[in-house]
């Protein structure tokens, strides 16, 4: 049988399916792929750098415990310890540190005894130097998609601190004062709402606190464009103004300088709910919202016609991008974000302060520069600002952990930001080369 | 873009991140205490049984000098009583460059995550850092308030005036520089502060007790020397029959004449004798000044938490009031600002507060 004739198929050179990337060249291809090796080096550097520190376990005394404490022979600082109860019975346990009795105002004993673990890498200390990020971070994934489109946003800060007075004044009055028992009524709350359920008070307080910051953000988004003022200038004008009514609202209604007294299912009962020991509630909301950013900004035609207005405005507004309705909402989210963070302070530290939030807009521009946003726009992503944040408080708790004296923080800190941006535009400039 | 320079770009920026961190890693000292400027070491020898003490301080803003002058004390403190109670003492310095709680609660955190043994912090404000506070308590580390109170914390103690009572003497030594009479203006910052308010209720009430003084207004301004220095002109011009000021915080006397055409016609009284406030005194534009232990809040509260960690005593009250230091001789002036020069320039004081 004659071989069968070739199709032109089969003459066709045959196209090998394209190998997969390996994950760590992935990684490394990544745009905010410089950023994360920067934070494992430090925190590997910090880990090993950091040395130990005592970890306390509290164990409380009741009336009529005793415990004694016994230096082991050959040893420093390593003791046994007998705690002998009220009934008689006895628990033996080791310390790192001579056992004492740790002091309270109320008159509750308890003792503290240590062991020593890494002074980085407790997962306590990991949680905290998150949850201290998650502030910044929040505000900076809105701060990126500012800055994306080439504006800036110097409100934040007021607009942060506005959103929190508000919802503490909500909160406030939804729990009330404590009112004595009198011989007709026992003892009560006299707010609207006392002891309101978590899945009032959160949603109220979120609410009030997001809804605040992003009419904050309209009123910023809608005078850059409708003004055609430099963001610069209108935010800057509206850092003091909206810092003058977070002064005067808990001044004229309550006489006061912060407001606190939530339900405590705000506060205990949610934000800072106890997670296998730790506080974790603020972080779940920094990786929400950056897995929201994310996918708006780059899986979005919003998010394109984000990055086309910073990257060209003129070229983007002949595309037909509505350029104006574009930034005023972009304004208005990085206000609702700012707001958010607001409703995450008070639930974390139970009360609000007109002074809250000082500084905050340069921490959050700082972020979010390190995290990759280019300040000339068309650049940055979501996901690194939340990076950039981390990086900030990495090095902030790094101070603390390797006892640098706080009079250098500062300059760390600055030449870190420095550095990040220095390397970053290097990186700009090898991809420009390669391009061209 | 060239994957291989972008790789190699990347290693090079963590590698040099790395060194920096080792080289942070080098400067700072974690295996014992240190005499940094951030912190202070007792006696280094961590042979046999002497026990070890990291003490964290936290005031309110790290570029006011009263709280540089409780950093100093807090530093001798660690020196002078470690040696005393033969232990090592290490105090942290831990402060925002600027007023502001919220930092504050996350530095009680931090240092209470790091297992210092005692806090002493001086509160911005006490709703936004008390939940921190009790975290840290409940942690086992003993708590100090000072200069500002958290009143409603588990702390253990507060150390510092009674704001009040320094009003009151404010206004005391006014009328005896007026004869007990006069027409006298107040002058008191910020009028949310809680203590600024205590010590105005305080210049009322003494005020009362003399029935020919009388207060024509208590006046509020932005808290910065420039301001209250316009305020004051301000109102002096508008109110030639004022002969005396008291003046509950001493901003407007951080400029250099913010008493011209102001001196020549009232008698000034004012709270805080720092340096600025002191050459004022010295000059004879203000009789006397009434201040706060500005040192003493550093090196009392290392005190008292040593006193609670090492010797488990804790204070007979958990108010530790002390009376206002009066400044009222311009030779009591020129010793006070040699003080406030060591203080500032971080050299321990000999007496050891």
């Amino acid at each position: 049988m004659p071989p069968a004739l070739a199709t032109t198929d089969d003459l066709r050179p045959k196209a090998t399916p394209p190998k997969p990337r390996p994950w760590w060249r992935s990684l490394l291809g990544a745009q905010e792929s410089g950023l994360i090796l920067v934070i494992l080096f430090m925190m590997l550097a910090l880990t090993l750098g950091g040395g130990t520190k005592p970890q306390r376990t509290i164990f409380p005394l009741a009336p009529g415990d005793t415990f004694t404490s016994t230096l082991v022979s050959g040893t420093s600082d390593t003791y046994t310890l007998a705690i002998t109860r009220a009934d008689g019975s006895t628990q033996n346990l080791q310390s790192s540190s001579r056992p004492r009795e740790a002091g309270a105002s109320d008159g509750t004993r308890s003792l503290s005894i240590t062991r020593q673990v890494n002074a980085f890498l407790d997962p306590a200390n990991l949680i905290l130097v998150l949850k201290d990020a998650s502030f910044i971070a929040v505000i900076a994934v809105g701060m990126t998609a500012v800055i994306i489109l080439g504006g800036i946003d110097l409100s934040v800060g007021s607009i942060y601190a506005l959103a929190a007075i508000c919802g503490a004044v909500l909160l406030n009055a939804m729990q009330g004062q404590l009112v004595a028992a009198t011989p007709t009524l026992p003892a009560h709350r006299s707010g609207w709402m006392p002891d309101a359920s978590v899945f009032l008070a959160v949603p109220l307080g979120l609410m009030v606190c997001t809804l605040v910051g992003g009419l904050c953000g309209l009123a910023n988004g809608s005078m850059v464009v409708g003004l055609r003022v430099h963001p610069f200038v209108i935010t800057l004008g509206m850092m003091a103004a909206l810092r003058g009514v977070t002064i005067l609202i808990p001044k004229e209604l309550m006489g006061e300088q912060s407001v606190g007294g939530f339900p405590p299912s705000y506060q205990d009962g949610f934000f800072r709910a106890d997670i296998a020991g730790v506080q974790p509630v603020p972080i779940f909301f920094m990786l929400i919202v950056a897995l929201v950013g994310w996918f708006i900004l780059s899986r979005t035609v919003f998010g394109r016609r984000t990055y086309a207005i910073g990257g060209n405005e003129t070229a983007a507004r002949y595309a037909g991008v509505p350029v104006g309705r574009v930034k005023i909402l972009v304004y208005t989210i990085v206000g609702a974000l700012a707001g958010l963070s607001g409703a995450m302070y008070i639930g974390y530290f139970g009360a609000a302060e007109t002074g809250a939030g000082g500084g905050y807009e340069l921490q959050v521009i700082a972020a979010t520069v390190i995290g990759g946003a280019s300040l000339s726009g068309g650049r940055g992503t979501a996901i690194g600002a939340i990076l950039g944040a981390i990086l900030v408080r990495l090095i902030d708790s790094g101070m603390v952990i390797l006892r640098i004296p706080q009079d250098y923080n500062q300059i760390v800190m600055g030449a870190a930001i420095i550095l990040a941006v220095v390397v970053d535009q290097a990186k700009s400039g090898l991809s420009k080369g390669k391009r061209g | 873009m060239n994957s291989g320079r972008r790789n190699f770009l990347n290693f090079s920026l963590g590698a040099g991140l790395l060194t920096l961190a080792t080289l942070l890693a080098a400067c700072g000292n974690n295996t014992a205490p240190t005499n940094t400027p951030g912190s202070t070491g007792g006696n280094n020898n961590t042979g046999g049984a002497r026990p070890r003490y990291q003490i964290g301080i936290i005031a309110k803003s790290s570029s006011n000098p009263v709280f540089l002058a409780a950093r100093q004390g807090a530093m001798d403190a660690g020196r002078a009583l470690g040696a005393e109670m033969n232990c090592d003492v290490e105090v942290i310095w831990k402060t925002p460059n600027s007023e502001d709680a919220q930092a504050q609660a996350q530095y009680v955190e931090q240092l209470s995550s790091q297992g210092v043994d005692g806090i002493a912090i001086s509160c911005t404000d006490a709703n936004v850092v008390t939940p921190a506070i009790n975290d840290a308590v409940e942690n086992g580390v003993t708590v100090v308030t000072f200069d500002s109170d958290a009143s409603e914390s588990r702390r253990m103690a507060y150390y510092g005036v009674d704001d009040h009572a320094a009003g009151a003497k404010v206004m005391e030594l006014l009328a005896a520089q007026l004869n007990g009479e006069g027409v006298v203006a107040v002058l008191a910052g910020n009028q949310a502060a809680p203590n600024l308010q205590a010590r105005v209720a305080g210049v009322q009430e003494e005020a009362a007790k003399h029935d020919a003084i009388s207060i024509i207004d208590v006046y509020y301004h932005g808290e910065t020397a420039s301001e209250a220095a316009a305020k004051m002109q301000q109102v002096q011009t508008a109110n030639p029959q004022i002969t005396g000021w008291a003046l509950v915080g001493g901003w407007p006397l951080y400029t250099n004449n913010a008493l011209d055409g102001i001196h020549e016609h009232a008698k000034v009284v004012s709270m805080d004798p720092l340096e600025l406030p002191l050459n004022y005194m010295i000059a004879g534009q203000v009789q006397a000044l009434v201040g706060q232990p500005y040192y003493d809040w550093g090196y009392e509260s290392v005190r008292l938490i040593l006193n609670k960690v090492h010797n488990d005593i804790a204070p007979a009250s958990p108010r530790v009031t002390v009376a206002p230091d009066v400044v009222d001789t311009p030779a009591a002036a020129e010793a006070l600002k040699g003080r406030w020069s060591q203080w500032l320039s971080g050299a321990s004081e000999a007496t050891g507060g």
